[in-house]
């Protein structure tokens, strides 16, 4: 037994050293290293006991400790799925369950980067940008810290897709093994015949423990103190526990967040800010203009962020050129037949509503070298996850999943309150969970719902979150019946406070 | 809508049955006659309240209809809450017409407000309020040692320096000349000192924009001086910006009576916010300088959905995250305490009438160093709604201070103490007198509850009594 774990341990750490070698952050870490080695302190007898109270004394131990901790998270996992995804795409794709649902996802990808090659023919663009005319360039780099007022005419551009065009698609999923019965009665729209595993109230609870138990028995704990003492080990699993406890303090939240999403900036990383900054201004894209139309229509006018939108702008300019993404972000694999289309630099086609990923961000960071880090990290480990039809366990379509089980295991009233309206219940929250919140909860609590998603790394708080807002205005939502009417009775969520209604949501059966 | 139309019937004058509102001469008659018939209350339920308003605004009458209040024209004088426009403000307190005020009638304005509304006088109230204190040797007007470089404020004192430095022209132009020519580099902007929305406002740097006032001040005209008074302030080069952009707080406070000073800041506001990025050299854009939405809204860029206004709650988010921990509590307690001073600089002046109670919009500017600035103070809180939380902030507002000034289930009296229940309160807080043992820094809000007084054990050292309501003479230094 003990052979086998140290085999396994073996196996793991040749895994991460394999890794780690070929991230960015390798280089300067070996140089330092090699810098130690050389010191006094280290005695080349009994190389190994002084070298590690060296590197511990040196501050590099806890580095060390977070790349590797972010590694094993990120992106070893993902090797090992690509690893049986290989093999699953190698077999015909009857065995498998869920192959219906990732065709669904490579056809919903392949449909929107369709859309966007059939903009840019009509709009007579070439897809991959053309290089700007040396006064464009000037006035852009002129403009580029007051961005709002560059003026483009963007009277033809429509966003890609909107919220509710993914809805319909994920509403319209079929499975393999339908049912032959009579589906008058049975409206089609449950999504329980996907087969994807959810977790159920009692492991969610068991998930979310640490917001229910209180650490009262230690005194009133002086979260200040804490949160300064965590940010001085730098240790990221420490500031992720801290985070679980849903009432971080405003002035160390932005600290604890870069070191949990790993984005804590080198000189490499502002080099290739700068790098990002200066294709945006010698090449013009279409994303430009659909970033552009974005911004105008979301954040512009929404009271809480309009504020920022200068800083928006460089963000999402800057993001819709980051080749970086596409790697990290990981798609659905399936054979299917047909054109590929290519889609932006980011791979990620904007839509209607990516900058309000973005906004909640601009509270915390001041300058848009930080906040672009961050929010980058932030996308690609959850916010992608939302908006692209997959089958990993906290994607939309899970999460829809878990919303409807919830519902109809929970407030069995509201359920069929719906059904007798034929209205899907996914109709009303869909928005909510496929933007995380934001533009509809007040900040303050919205950035207290994303520490909970960092915290216990997991989306699934977002349909919890929502069934609690139902059932809280449930005897409203009774009382009325039609779609528009229980539209305005969730439209205000700006006295919601999200901890005191998770945690009844979690503690109640 | 004003219904200046009609005149106001002055109800003690009536004798019983309901004359034409049309006969002015009648109605003078009534006031001149020596025989004055109280009229009874008997034809009124006791929690049948009567409303006029001079103005129509959502965020008034849905908060009435809420209560059951029934409307009645402002006129027959039947009202027992009446929020009133300037114009009939004037003609109930004016001296022309000795209209009385019931003892179940209360007004949304005091007599003399334009203590505090008018620039010039505001300026010239705490400038003797800063004098009044010095002579008295009061702590509060403690100054900086004498080689401190002077501020915007254009004084020395520690607590006190909560304005920028105004002059009243004609009258001081000398005084301006001379202090604009000790510091030249500075910019200063012009008022005039009794209008609103921004009107008449510009920025100036050079003195000879100012030659109008050079020639009224060398020719002795003072039947001038009142029409084409203006005030001329430092202007706060360095203002906080957030995106960039220059913007001020509009903040809520209600008085209830000024001896004693009963005042309460509400805890919602918003932040209007110019349409253009500042730029300190540009002294003629308007759009990057003055932050009232009537001139931001003649603007292209502005944006009628959020309207340039933020509410408060974000900026604290935002400086307590960026700027550090407790920073938004810091600047509340420093605007309370602009606040503060400010209302009792006019309290030894405003007439205390206990019919009156008055809703101010204070516009304050912070500066780069967190440091408020009072700006101007207006009587008549703009109660139009530009976005739809606007009127929803509005709507709570006018709630809350109905609450507070005519407590449920009962009528206004004028002999009632003005003491509302704590929980009436709700987001209101109230502005205490000013600890004069400070310690930075303080806590911010208390509750309004009284403190149980603190008993001595025998033989223990007397406590100091903490920051609370009772009068800083009770105060004793550790």
């Amino acid at each position: 037994m003990e052979e086998l774990q140290d085999a396994s341990i073996h196996h793991m750490t040749a895994k991460v050293i394999a890794a780690i070698k070929n991230t960015k952050c390798y280089e300067p870490i070996y140089k330092e290293l090699q810098r130690l080695v050389c010191s006094p302190n280290v005695d080349t007898h009994d190389m190994r006991n002084t070298l590690e109270d060296a590197i511990k004394g040196a501050g590099l131990e806890t580095e060390i400790r977070n790349i590797v901790y972010n590694l094993v998270r990120s992106r070893l996992t993902k090797t090992d799925d690509k690893g049986l995804t290989h093999k699953q795409t190698s077999k015909p794709t009857v065995s498998d369950p869920l192959g219906y649902l990732k065709r669904a996802g490579v056809l919903w990808d392949r449909r929107v980067r369709k859309s966007l090659n059939a903009m840019c023919t009509e709009l007579k663009v070439p897809l991959h940008g053309q290089p700007r005319i040396s006064a464009d360039r000037e006035d852009f780099m002129a403009k580029w810290n007051e961005l709002s007022n560059y003026n483009m005419d963007l009277a033809n551009y429509r966003p890609v897709y909107a919220p509710k065009d993914l809805l319909e698609v994920l509403l319209s999923l079929k499975g393999p093994a339908k049912t032959t019965e009579n589906t008058d009665q049975i409206p089609q729209w449950e999504f329980s015949h996907i087969a994807l595993p959810v977790k159920n109230l009692f492991e969610l609870r068991g998930h979310y423990a640490d917001l229910l138990r209180s650490d009262s028995y230690l005194g009133v704990p002086d979260l200040t103190v804490q949160c300064q003492r965590i940010l001085e080990g730098r240790h990221a699993p420490m500031c992720q526990q801290f985070l679980k406890k849903g009432c971080t303090p405003a002035p160390y939240r932005g600290a604890l967040w870069a070191s949990v999403l790993d984005s804590k900036l080198h000189d490499y990383d502002i080099d290739y800010w700068h790098k990002l900054r200066n294709a945006v201004w010698t090449t013009d894209h279409i994303v430009d203009k659909l970033v552009f139309k974005d911004i105008q229509l979301t954040a512009s006018n929404d009271d809480q962020y309009f504020v920022f939108e200068d800083v928006l702008y460089q963000v999402l300019l800057c993001f819709s050129r980051d080749t970086d993404i596409g790697s990290c972000v990981d798609y659905e694999t399936f054979p299917v037949k047909g054109k590929t289309y290519e889609g932006p630099p980011s791979g990620v086609v904007p839509f209607h509503g990516i900058c309000m990923f973005a906004a909640p961000f601009c509270y915390l960071y001041d300058s848009p070298v930080n906040l672009y880090y961050t929010f980058r990290a932030f996308y690609i480990r959850y916010c992608h996850r939302l908006t692209t039809i997959n089958t990993h366990p906290q994607g939309i379509v899970s999460l829809c999943l878990l919303f409807e089980k919830l519902l109809q295991t929970y407030e069995p009233q509201l359920w069929s309150h719906f059904r007798e309206l034929q209205i899907q219940p996914l109709r009303v929250v869909f928005k909510w969970l496929m933007r995380a919140f934001s533009g509809h909860l007040p900040p303050d609590q919205l950035l207290v719902l994303w520490d909970l998603i960092l915290g216990f790394d997991s989306l699934e708080i977002l349909p919890l979150f929502a069934i609690i807002i139902l059932s809280f205005r449930k005897e409203s939502i009774m009382q009325v019946a039609s779609l528009d009417n229980i539209e305005a009775i969730l439209a205000d969520l700006s006295s919601i406070k999200v901890l005191p209604l998770v945690q009844l949501a979690l503690s109640r059966d | 809508m004003k219904k200046q139309t009609r005149t106001l019937r002055n109800l003690r004058q009536r004798q019983g049955g309901s004359s034409s509102s049309e006969d002015d001469s009648a109605n003078i008659k009534l006031l001149t006659s020596p025989l004055i018939r109280r009229r009874t209350k008997t034809d009124k339920t006791p929690k049948g309240m009567f409303y006029s308003t001079d103005w129509a605004k959502t965020a008034l009458v849905t908060n009435f209809h809420k209560r059951g209040w029934q409307e009645v024209p402002a006129f027959g004088g039947d009202w027992n809450f009446y929020w009133a426009g300037t114009q009939n403000c004037r003609y109930i307190f004016g001296i022309d017409h000795p209209y009385r005020m019931r003892s179940d009638q209360i007004i949304n304005h005091f007599p003399n407000s334009i203590e505090l509304s008018r620039k010039d006088l505001l300026i010239k109230n705490i400038k003797r309020y800063r004098k009044d204190l010095e002579r008295r040797g009061d702590p509060l007007a403690q100054t900086l040692s004498p080689d401190t470089k002077l501020g915007i404020g254009g004084t020395r004192y520690k607590h006190l320096d909560i304005i920028p430095m105004t002059f009243v022209l004609p009258a001081d132009y000398q005084l301006f000349v001379e202090e604009f020519h000790q510091s030249p580099a500075s910019t200063w902007i012009v008022k005039p000192c009794s209008k609103s929305q921004g009107v008449g406002i510009f920025l100036v740097n050079k003195l000879s924009k100012l030659k109008k006032y050079a020639c009224e001040a060398r020719t002795f005209c003072p039947q001038m001086s009142r029409g084409t008074c203006v005030v001329v302030s430092k202007y706060i080069k360095n203002p906080l910006l957030i995106g960039g952009k220059k913007f001020d707080l509009r903040l809520f406070v209600l008085v209830t009576a000024f001896a004693p000073l009963k005042a309460y800041l509400y805890k919602e506001g918003f932040c209007r916010f110019c349409t253009e990025k500042y730029d300190q050299a540009e002294i003629d854009n308007v759009f990057m300088h003055l932050t009232n939405v009537s001139i931001q809204k003649t603007n292209q860029e502005y944006n009628s959905i959020h309207g340039g206004k933020w509410p408060l709650q974000n900026l604290w988010l935002y400086l307590d995250s960026l700027r550090g921990e407790g920073i938004s509590h810091l600047l509340w307690h420093r605007i309370s305490e602009t606040i503060r001073h400010s209302l009792d600089a006019v309290a030894p002046v405003m007439a205390n009438d206990r019919h009156c109670f008055e809703v101010y919009g204070y516009d304050i500017i912070i500066d780069d160093n967190l440091k408020p600035w009072l700006i101007e103070i207006n009587t008549s809180p703009s109660m139009h709604s530009t976005t739809a939380n606007d009127r929803m902030l509005k709507s709570r507002l006018i709630d809350n201070v109905l609450d507070v000034v005519v407590p449920p289930n009962s009528m206004p009296d004028e002999h009632w103490d003005k003491t509302p229940r704590p929980e009436l309160l709700k987001n209101f807080t109230v502005l205490m007198p000013i600890p004069l043992a400070k310690k930075l820094p303080a806590v911010v809000v208390r509750s309004p509850k009284k403190r149980p007084a603190r008993r001595r054990r025998a033989g223990s050292r007397v406590q100091p009594a903490q920051e609370d309501s009772s009068s800083a003479v009770s105060q004793r230094k550790k």
